[in-house]
């Protein structure tokens, strides 16, 4: 019986070993659920005209999984205490003194379409030093994203010739303190703030509308996108404006008819507008000539989007645009040449 | 042609086999009553070593009426009082012929005691080695329905670790591998999902998710006594079975005197150059003054170090991969059985068996996308383990005219992979390759191995858990009759099955904008000292815990794909129950020489299901997860009949028709949808599927030599309908109704083929070569063949709007024309060597969008070694090599000439001892 029993225990053992895994050189990630909060820049590149007399950077919280399981995209989940942010400017391009460029600064969020934090006087320490770059502010709790905004000499760098070298200022995160917040910055994300040369393509330029060859050169290209801009008359049109931003070309027609708009309990009288808004793929800057690329989206009738393309060159002589530009949906294509001016 | 002539013929055949039936039901009608009997009970054993002999046959001299020896030598048989001449015969045994008086209404227990003829079978050191054999066919001899067994004894005559490797050797049997070891069974030309898996007469859930098909390397060999293939059913047995039913019976105790025996083994690995090792233990005895109490535990704990070189390509997307694989399995098992003999008239038994397979597994990739000229360095790192476990409870009792089986069971198959993590690195690099000689690919990439030219591209950690349970109720009623001169047993029973199955994942992809450093900086030295003999370099792969420990220390610089995540894991994730209902009515009715079966099985399933249903907006963005449930349900009438003529003492004849069907997998039914937009593959169920139906024709004669041994030969005939198939469609579009979303995406569904007819040949060959002089006469040979031919009709690839009802023919997938095993032995009182072959041919594994995407599996041979030699009369030493000619796994598209994957293991090796301390010996 002794021996039998000292059998059953080898095999119990045996049986024990086996369960036993051995997990060599295991190293398990953190869970999602344990994951901490990443705040990071909301773009990687901004981008105003060389008079503007501010430009913002705007910091954000990583979407997480929905703890209510509603949003199955994901969405922010604020923070629940108040951490601050610490940020430095990593690189300086063409901007001889920062600090001569570069006056105040301030950050504010979003409480409401119509009101901001600093409408309500909420302070969120922002600092900056443009001497030595380094700066921080407070990511308050409750809050998904904010803003930081820069106070900049608008002559500073607003010159009267079309510059060669790039000028442009890149910050990067740095740290985080949180005393109980599991929350970490992305420090390997940079966001470069770009002056755009208003002597270059960037800027707003107008199609002269006194011009029907033009006006109907206008309504061919886009009208292949756009219903409205197909039915366009002269008549109806108060202004059309192609305005090319850091990433963005917006095609803006304003309409005589004007509709009345509230916004912010204000009610006011404007122009109707038809906008397009395409993205840029190519576009040559720091020069007088060159080429782009822009695609656009059109929504069709299911929902789905079909994608159409801008193409062509431009040439600025004096204060005029010559844009030679191909407009492709699917299999149709329109090719067209404006004048614009600033 | 034949198939065809055969097809016009099975409607008639049916009519003919139920108008036999309803005779034989109506000759029932007129039988004698067993008022007054004799019920006859013992023991068949050896008269030397007591080993019980399963399958013994006992017959009534003089009147039709005998019966089996199960498993463990018990039998019971009613007869009619008076004097009798009771003849039990068991192959390699001399014939025992015992007189009986027998008083009326009494109770009669016999041990009965066989000398052996063969004077191996007198040998105590050789005798659990033949002994085996000659129990499995004496069962397989006396069985009512087409059947092989496979004893223990048998199983550790050949190499083979887990129960499907030992199913490969069995007429008819293909396997599926999976690196290199065996996984799946393939019965008679068809696919896994056409055979069920039983254990001790019950049917086990699946541990995987979509599946019902058990792998059958979950389970050790060690833990079992016997398989058992029936490849013909009757109406006592599930009737969810085309290809055969595998019945995996786990040990009982045998004797009063304390039992044990085991065995301790080390191995080694030629690829991976690593140990393996495993153990084996049990004890069993049987308790108390009349041995009313039998105690069995085993254990068992087997680890593998193994790995496999392989190169795959997908030739439409001009894609090649280099995979290098790095494992770690275990396999250990624990079973026990518990009975009770109450008396000569009532038992009760409790069998349990949990055995769990994990699977540690180490994958490191190139993958070169020559038209995107891009690289991509990856390793995956995962954890996968596989239990089985189920508790059998039952009781036998024989009372005056009747007796009563009833059985209640539990089992649950659970897959647990609590990580599965994948990191993969890009490097913008052109490269080329050609496949020219199908062998190895010729390929041009530059600097590919340099690890500082790859970038973070993503990281994928997930994990899942799948659970299935069964929870059975069934008892039979089986009541002896006489008609004129014969004799029979009337049976009828019913059987509830309640399953529950579920499903769930979590799938967390990463990625990063910046920060992340390049490949080098996770890198570790090369796990191989060659790859593929050298014609490749590995580099130096991604360590993975290196990866995960900056993955821990920098979060900030990693973004969850929220999105992505949500969708998968409600993709994936379902959970489903599973109600059948069955009854049977049969007898077996003994007509001299011929032994009739026949009878009706009827069953009937519900089945309902909660999953998840991803809906995709227009755009592409996920719009909403709505919950889905479905439910179906579906009834079967399944008339069976089988014969056994015994046309001379050691020859029978027997043929089988049978109605029988096969279920569909869970993860085909249900419409929830996989989706993997990054390798382009989307799996989507199909709840219109239906069960597929088929009519199964046997005719098999088999004669038995004295001295153990058999020559078999077979032909079967299966007519299916709505058979499955698993479809691929090649760059089609999601979803494949309405509005295209997603272009250019391989989607795989399970869809219902029109018809399939499928016709085969069975042979079977074994016996001691003793007839030959000298030291040949103690040569040995096992060898089989089976031809299949199939052909199945399916709505044509080449259908569109225009002529939709298009059909084309091809064959069955899993349906390999040749299959077959040949094995040489040579066995004296002390040494047993073997070399055994087995033959898996070529066959269909998916089927693609057109015949030459159509992915086929390339026949493989493998050849094993093993040999054993007796120390003592307890002790025997044993060593065993595998696949000793590095066959490697191949598959191709179409044609062989477009290769689709070749792998190879290289061999292993184990040397261990076996001990059988029976203390009586």
């Amino acid at each position: 019986m002794k021996n039998n029993l000292l059998l059953l225990s080898s095999l119990f053992m045996l049986f024990c070993i086996g369960c036993d895994k051995k997990n060599k050189d295991l190293v398990l990630p953190v869970k999602p659920e344990k994951f901490p909060q990443v705040i990071r820049f909301a773009d990687e590149i901004g981008g105003e005209l060389e008079d503007s007399d501010e430009f913002s950077i705007d910091l954000t919280l990583v979407d997480r999984v929905d703890p209510e399981g509603e949003e199955l995209g994901g969405k922010v989940v604020p923070l629940q205490q108040d951490v601050r942010v610490f940020f430095t400017v990593s690189d300086n391009m063409g901007i001889d003194d920062l600090a001569s460029y570069i006056k105040a600064g301030t950050a504010l969020y979003e409480i409401d379409a119509c009101t901001s934090s600093e409408d309500e006087g909420i302070d969120l320490d922002f600092q900056f030093d443009p001497a030595t770059g380094n700066g921080s502010v407070v990511f308050p709790k409750g809050v998904e994203e904010m803003e930081l905004v820069f106070e900049v000499d608008e002559d500073y760098l607003n010159d009267a010739v079309l510059n060669e070298e790039e000028r442009a200022i890149e910050f990067k995160l740095v740290s985080v303190d949180a005393a109980t917040e599991n929350v970490v910055v992305n420090t390997a994300l940079s966001f470069t703030y770009e002056v755009l040369d208003d002597e270059g393509v960037h800027g707003a330029w107008e199609l002269d509308l006194e011009n029907t060859a033009q006006f109907a050169a206008f309504k061919e290209l886009f009208g292949l996108v756009n219903e409205d801009i197909a039915a366009l008359n002269l008549a109806d049109v108060e202004k059309i404006e192609i305005t090319f931003e850091l990433e963005e070309v917006k095609v803006l027609v304003e309409l005589k008819e004007t509709e009345l708009l509230d916004e912010c309990g204000e009610t006011e009288e404007v122009n109707k507008v038809i906008e397009l808004e395409l993205e840029l793929e190519e576009l040559s800057t720091l020069t007088s000539s060159g080429e782009l690329e822009a695609t656009g989206e059109l929504e069709l009738e299911d929902g789905s989007l079909l994608e159409y393309v801008l193409a062509g060159e431009f040439s600025i002589l004096d204060n005029e645009l010559k844009l030679e530009l191909t407009n492709e949906l699917e299999e149709e294509s329109v090719t067209a040449e404006l004048l614009l001016t600033r | 042609m034949f198939l065809q002539v055969l097809d016009q013929k099975l409607f008639c055949m049916k009519q003919v086999v139920i108008l036999s039936f309803l005779l034989l039901l109506s000759s029932i009608g007129w039988a004698q009553p067993f008022n007054e009997y004799v019920l006859l009970k013992g023991v068949v054993d050896d008269a030397k070593n007591k080993s019980k002999l399963g399958g013994a046959s006992i017959q009534i001299k003089g009147a039709n009426n005998g019966t089996i020896a199960d498993l463990n030598g018990a039998f019971s048989l009613y007869t009619k009082p008076g004097t009798i001449q009771l003849e039990i015969s068991y192959l390699g045994y001399r014939d025992t012929v015992l007189e009986l008086q027998l008083e009326a209404g009494a109770v009669r227990n016999l041990q009965i005691h066989l000398s052996s003829s063969t004077p191996e079978l007198n040998s105590v050191v050789i005798a659990g080695y033949l002994q085996g054999q000659a129990k499995a066919l004496n069962q397989q001899k006396n069985a009512d329905n087409i059947r092989n067994i496979i004893s223990s004894d048998q199983i550790g005559r050949f190499p083979d670790p887990n129960a499907a490797e030992a199913l490969q050797r069995v007429p008819g049997v293909n396997i599926e591998r999976d690196q290199g070891e065996g996984r799946y069974v393939l019965v008679r030309g068809l696919a896994p999902q056409f055979t069920n898996i039983n254990i001790n007469g019950e049917q086990i859930p699946s541990p995987e998710a979509d599946v019902r098909f058990v792998a059958l390397d979950a389970i050790p060999s060690d833990q079992l006594a016997s398989i058992e293939v029936s490849k013909t059913l009757s109406p006592d047995m599930d009737g969810d079975a085309v290809g055969g039913s595998v019945n995996l019976i786990t040990r009982m105790a045998q004797s009063k005197l304390p039992h044990i025996n085991g065995s301790i083994a080390g191995g080694y690995n030629a690829i991976m150059k690593q140990p393996n090792w495993q153990g084996q233990l049990q004890f069993d005895q049987r308790l108390g003054k009349k041995e009313k109490l039998g105690i069995l535990l085993n254990g068992n704990y087997y680890l593998n170090q193994l790995g496999s070189d392989n190169w795959e390509q997908a030739p439409n997307d001009k894609e090649l991969e280099l995979r290098d694989y790095e494992l770690t399995r275990t396999r250990s098992g624990l079973s026990g059985t518990i009975d009770y003999r109450f008396n000569n008239r009532h038992e009760i038994y409790f069998r349990g068996i949990y055995s769990r397979f994990t699977d540690r597994e180490w994958r490191r990739r190139y993958v070169f996308i020559t038209e995107d000229e891009e690289v991509e360095k990856l390793t995956k790192d995962r954890f996968e383990s596989q239990s089985i476990t189920a508790v059998n409870l039952g009781g036998k009792h024989r009372f005056n005219g009747f007796y009563l089986n009833y059985e209640g069971q539990y089992s649950s198959g659970i897959q647990n992979t609590p990580y599965d993590h994948e990191v993969a690195f890009i490097a913008d690099l052109p490269s080329s390759y050609s496949v020219t000689g199908g062998k190895f690919p010729q390929l041009i990439a530059d600097g590919y191995t340099n690890s500082s030219k790859y970038e973070f591209d993503e990281v994928a950690y997930g994990g899942s858990y799948a659970k299935d349970q069964n929870a059975t109720v069934k008892f039979e009623i089986g009541i002896p009759y006489r008609t004129g001169a014969s004799t029979g047993t009337l049976k009828f029973g019913a059987k509830a099955r309640f399953k529950q199955k579920s499903y769930t994942i979590s799938n967390d992809v990463y990625g990063a904008d910046a920060g992340v450093p390049t490949a080098d900086a996770f890198d570790e030295a090369p796990i191989k000292s060659e790859f593929l003999k050298g014609r490749f370099d590995m580099g130096r792969p991604i360590n993975m815990g290196r990866f995960n420990r900056f993955f821990n220390a920098n979060p900030g610089l990693f973004e969850l794909d929220v999105e992505s995540k949500s969708i998968d894991e409600a993709l994936e994730s379902f959970d489903a129950k599973e109600n059948v209902v069955a009854g049977f009515l049969m007898t077996r009715h003994q007509f001299s020489k011929l032994v009739l079966t026949g009878g009706f099985r009827f069953e009937h399933t519900d089945v309902s299901y909660n999953s998840k249903d991803v809906l995709i907006d227009a755009a592409g963005d996920l719009e909403a997860i709505r919950p889905v449930s479905g439910t179906s349900s579906y009834s079967f009438l399944l008339p069976q009949v089988q014969a056994k003529y015994e046309l001379s003492k050691y020859t029978n004849l027997r043929a089988s028709v049978a109605s029988s069907y096969a279920r569909p997998n869970f993860g085909e039914i249900i419409p929830a949808q996989e989706i993997n937009r990054e390798d382009r593959v989307a799996n989507l169920g199909n709840p219109s599927l239906k069960p597929t139906s088929a009519l199964n024709l046997d005719l098999m004669l088999e004669h038995y030599f004295g001295n153990v041994g058999i020559a078999s030969a077979g032909v079967f005939y299966k007519k299916l309908d709505d058979f499955i198939y698993r479809r691929v469609i090649f760059n089609g579009s999601y979803p494949l109704t309405g509005t295209p979303i997603i272009p250019r995406i391989d989607i795989i569904q399970a869809q219902n083929g029109n018809t399939a007819n499928l016709v085969g040949l069975e042979f079977a060959f074994q016996r001691k070569l003793d007839f030959l002089p000298g030291y040949l006469s103690k040569l040995s040979l096992y060898t089989n063949y089976t031809y299949t031919h199939s052909k199945a009709t399916i709505q044509s690839r080449d259908a569109d709007e225009t002529k939709p009802d298009a059909t084309e023919k091809f064959r069955l997938p899993g349906q390999a024309t040749h299959v077959g095993n040949l094995a040489l032995a040579y066995e004296n009182k002390k040494l047993v060597v073997r070399i055994a072959a087995n033959f898996n041919g070529e066959y269909l594994s998916e089927v693609g969008g057109n015949s030459s995407e159509d992915l086929y599996i390339k026949s493989r041979m493998q050849l094993d070694f093993s040999g054993s030699y007796a120390v003592s009369q307890r002790f025997r030493l044993f060593a065993e090599a595998l696949n000793l000619t590095n066959q490697p796994f191949e598959s191709y598209f179409g044609s062989k000439s477009v290769v689709a994957q070749r792998e190879f293991y290289r061999s292993w090796a184990r040397f261990g001892l076996k001990f059988d301390l029976g203390f009586g010996k």
